[in-house]
């Protein structure tokens, strides 16, 4: 019987690989959430441990399963810092009472429409809401200066809208507290009736524009990057941002926060102090493409204008029941089928 | 376990039976049974062609033909689909050829395709088992008898089979229910897409839905269980020889057939992944340089050989017994297990993640053990198990009784007669089974970033690191190393054991 060959063999290899896990409490360490990928946030957690001596585990997931995993945990949880994409999943955390205040000194850093009125998170990268067109197809002369110019004819099945990204949804979210239900629905009617095109990701619609599947698409502006860099000119891709002021611009702020339950409050504001130095803010727009958000640190000059309000500026109640409403309206509107 | 977990953190109140909730039902069964039946004819067809003929070349199909199991459905679908639109690599080639190519795929059709060619590896490896497992004789009685080998496989071979095509096809059924990636790129709104987007803020409705994908699942096995119950297969034990038929100049179609699946299911994929992410940085179009090194391939590609060889040899093993109850049992306490075995493959595996965290963290005595490598190869047993359990079964099910009857009378104990009249009776099928444990947590994401201890890197959570930073270029390497040692395990852990005849 061949078989018992292998499966030996494995059961060696178990038992071996096996003690591996385990905790050690003799130097200092912390346990973060991250809902930013590795190879975006990995460097400044390899900076603060080089640094500092402290040892910091990261577990990497999508922010919102890690949020539901905090969740599930509760007070049993190894976390001490969350890191997300955006406010909403810090948000259902904070419902739940999972978060403590951050220091003063640490939310000093972040202008006060970066970070939650009751100081229990801090926004510390910013993605932009941008329309990035076909550079063959547009002349840049021609480009609409409102999200609302998209209605028109001259935009007819030209758009692409990510209506189940959490991104979108986010603006979505914004775009109906300023301008009112009856008006954000009417402006998603329109745009379906205008033959909006739906994608599921803001990627996905990067690089159908690239190779002018479609005209238009509402994305963030940090995919662009990532394909000019992999593509160099074959990209015929750029991103626009609208006239300032334009509801169709929001920064979506990437966000720490500090969980309740974290045995190291100090040790925790550390790291998220860290997060917002100069260096790393530098890093992260340099390097990664966001906005930077600690006040004084100008970003990347490639970088299009910084987009006026963010996420964190609308002071949000209930974001659980707001994004719930959202999600109806798009839902609704039928762009999920387009 | 998970079966009470679920009833307990779902709010099951008011089941919506709302438009909102009916639609992507009906949606989710459409496409389910649509890609079962699809996956049945290609995995049989596959199955048949590389174990009973004289197909060129059948060790090496017989190695990558389950391989396309392994691409995760994120990756797989959003590669397919970039190759095959206008700019990508497959779109092109044809362009060449004179063939326009531009279809739009996404929606029922796209999703169909897609998860069509990536699960068809669940009906195959079951069916290949059976078919080497399979007496030859009734096979050769219907030849002799004048049947042409194109009548013999109907009315002899199919027969045979039928109970490892349910199983296999059972199983699609119930990924494509469970599958989120694939359906989520193809724009294809079914009962999992609305679980995820409704994961974290209405959680009342998530979960509703989740419990309503275990329904449809225990529905659907319970009608299998019903169907296989009237078709036992013949009682068989697979000759050193099976019986070879002759393609003769069917040869090449057979051949032709076989390599386009595998073109593009493995190969169209593969290929696009590559021009997608690395042509750039061959040709020196890219403007930086592959941010990848080796440490970042060898110990993730380590970690995914052995969790997975570990998860695959514990599922067996654990569920063998409980194919054992069902096979040769009819007892309430087997029906209970099986569904909550199934319940656990057609629940996203976010969901199992969950649970398990909440059930290890608060109302057991493991607590300690979260975060460690237990709780992470009991998550994907309770994930997968019902691959396992499913060949197992059928593997059960095909130990002649009268052997196990003829070593009794001759005295062998119970435990002697398992070792040395089953165990090698039903390596085959359990080697099947286990391979397909093994190909499916290679590819697992959600429990493996969930609950493993922190800083456990597989080739999936690579894979997803670099794709959500799209660094499609390291995503690539790394998608093709995951095909390259799925080939070498394949190979190793099913091929090897499963001594298909030569």
């Amino acid at each position: 019987m061949n078989l018992r060959c292998p499966l030996v063999a494995l059961l060696v290899v178990t038992t071996l690989a096996l003690p591996s896990c385990g905790n050690d409490s003799e130097t200092q360490s912390l346990t973060v959430y991250s809902g930013r990928s590795e190879k975006l946030v990995g460097p400044i957690f390899d900076d603060f441990e080089a640094a500092t001596g402290i040892d910091v585990a990261v577990r990497y997931g999508s922010s919102n399963d890690l949020a539901l995993a905090l969740s599930a945990e509760g007070d049993k949880t190894p976390a001490d810092v969350f890191l997300s994409r955006s406010p909403g999943p810090i948000g259902y955390l904070d419902d739940l009472g999972m978060l403590s205040p951050l220091e003063a000194g640490v939310l000093a850093r972040v202008d006060t429409q970066h970070r939650s009125p009751d100081g229990r998170w801090v926004g510390f990268a910013g993605r932009g809401r941008v329309l990035v067109y076909n550079i063959d197809e547009v002349a840049e002369a021609d480009l609409p200066d409102s999200v609302f110019d998209l209605t028109r004819p001259a935009y007819q099945g030209r758009v692409a809208i990510p209506g189940s990204n959490s991104s979108f949804q986010d603006w979505f979210t914004v775009f109906r507290l300023r301008n009112g239900d009856e008006a954000a629905i009417a402006w998603l009617d329109a745009m379906v009736a205008n033959g909006a095109r739906f994608y599921p990701k803001n990627r996905a619609i990067v690089e159908a524009v690239g190779r002018n599947e479609v005209t238009f698409g509402l994305v963030n502006h940090y995919y662009n990057f990532q394909e000019i860099a992999a593509n160099g000119d074959a990209q015929r891709s750029a991103n626009h941002g609208f006239r300032p002021g334009d509801d169709g611009g929001l920064m979506i702020i990437a966000t720490a926060a500090i969980l309740k339950e974290s045995d190291d409050q100090d040790l925790a504001n550390r790291l998220v102090a860290h997060v917002l130095s100069n260096a790393q803010q530098r890093y992260l727009t340099n390097s990664v493409y966001e906005y930077p958000l600690a006040t004084g640190i100008d970003p990347s000059p490639v970088l299009p204008p910084i987009p006026s309000d963010s996420v964190g500026a609308v002071d949000i109640d209930d974001m659980a029941a707001e994004f719930r409403h959202t999600i109806e309206i798009i839902e609704a509107s039928g762009i999920l089928d387009q | 376990m998970v079966w009470r977990v679920l009833t307990a953190s779902g709010n099951p109140l008011g089941l919506l039976v709302e438009r909102r909730t009916l639609e992507p039902l009906w949606r989710t069964i459409q496409l389910a049974t649509l890609v079962a039946v699809a996956a049945a004819v290609l995995g049989t067809g596959l199955a048949w062609l590389a174990v009973r003929t004289d197909l060129p070349g059948r060790r090496f199909w017989r190695i990558v033909i389950p391989l396309p199991l392994v691409y995760p459905s994120f990756v797989g679908a959003a590669a397919f689909i970039s190759g095959l639109t206008p700019g990508g690599i497959v779109h092109d080639i044809f362009a060449a050829l004179g063939m326009d190519l531009s279809l739009r795929l996404h929606g029922l059709f796209g999703s169909w395709l897609v998860l069509t060619l990536f699960t068809y590896p669940y009906v195959y490896l079951p069916v290949a088992a059976r078919l080497s497992a399979m007496p030859t004789s009734l096979e050769e009685n219907a030849r002799l008898l004048g049947d042409t080998p194109g009548r013999a496989f109907r009315r002899v071979v199919l027969p045979q089979a039928s109970s490892a095509i349910a199983a296999g096809s059972l199983l699609v059924f119930l990924y494509t229910v469970s599958d989120f990636g694939a359906v989520h790129l193809m724009r294809f709104e079914t009962l999992t897409q609305t679980i995820f987007r409704t994961r974290l803020f209405d959680q009342d409705r998530s979960f509703t839905l989740a419990l309503l994908l275990v329904a449809l699942a225990l529905a659907v096995v319970t009608a299998e269980r019903r169907v296989a119950r009237r078709s036992a297969p013949t009682e068989g034990i697979g000759d050193r020889y099976a019986l070879l038929v002759p393609l003769g100049r069917w040869k090449t179609a057979a051949t032709g057939a076989c390599a386009l699946v595998l073109g593009l299911a493995l190969v169209a994929p593969t290929v696009s992944l590559a021009d997608w992410g690395l042509l750039p940085y061959l040709d020196g179009r890219a403007g930086t340089s592959l941010r990848l090194d080796w440490a970042d391939v060898v110990g993730p590609t380590w970690s995914t050989i052995w969790i997975s060889a570990v998860t695959a040899v514990v599922a067996v093993a654990v569920l063998l017994p409980v194919a054992y109850l069902l096979a040769r049992h009819r007892s309430s306490v087997g029906g209970i297990a099986n569904g909550v075995v199934v319940g656990g493959f057609a629940i996203p595996g976010l969901v199992v993640a969950l649970s398990l965290i909440f059930w290890t963290l608060h109302a057991s005595p493991f607590e300690f053990l979260i975060g460690s490598m237990p709780v992470l190869v009991f998550a994907y047993v309770v994930h997968f198990g019902a691959q396992a359990l499913r060949t197992a079964q059928v593997a059960v099910t095909t130990v002649p009784q009268r052997m196990d009857d003829a070593a009794r009378l001759l005295g062998a104990g119970r435990l002697r007669r398992v070792t040395t009249v089953d165990l090698p009776l039903m390596a085959p099928g359990l080697a099947a089974g286990a391979g397909l444990v093994m190909l499916s947590t290679m590819k697992e994401l959600p429990a493996t970033l969930l609950i493993s201890p922190i800083g456990f890197r597989t080739l999936a959570t690579e894979i997803w690191n670099t794709y959500e930073a799209s660094f499609l270029a390291e995503t690539a390497v790394l998608a093709l190393v995951l095909v390259a040692i799925s080939a070498a395990m394949t190979w190793l852990l099913v091929v090897r054991p499963g001594r298909f005849p030569a």
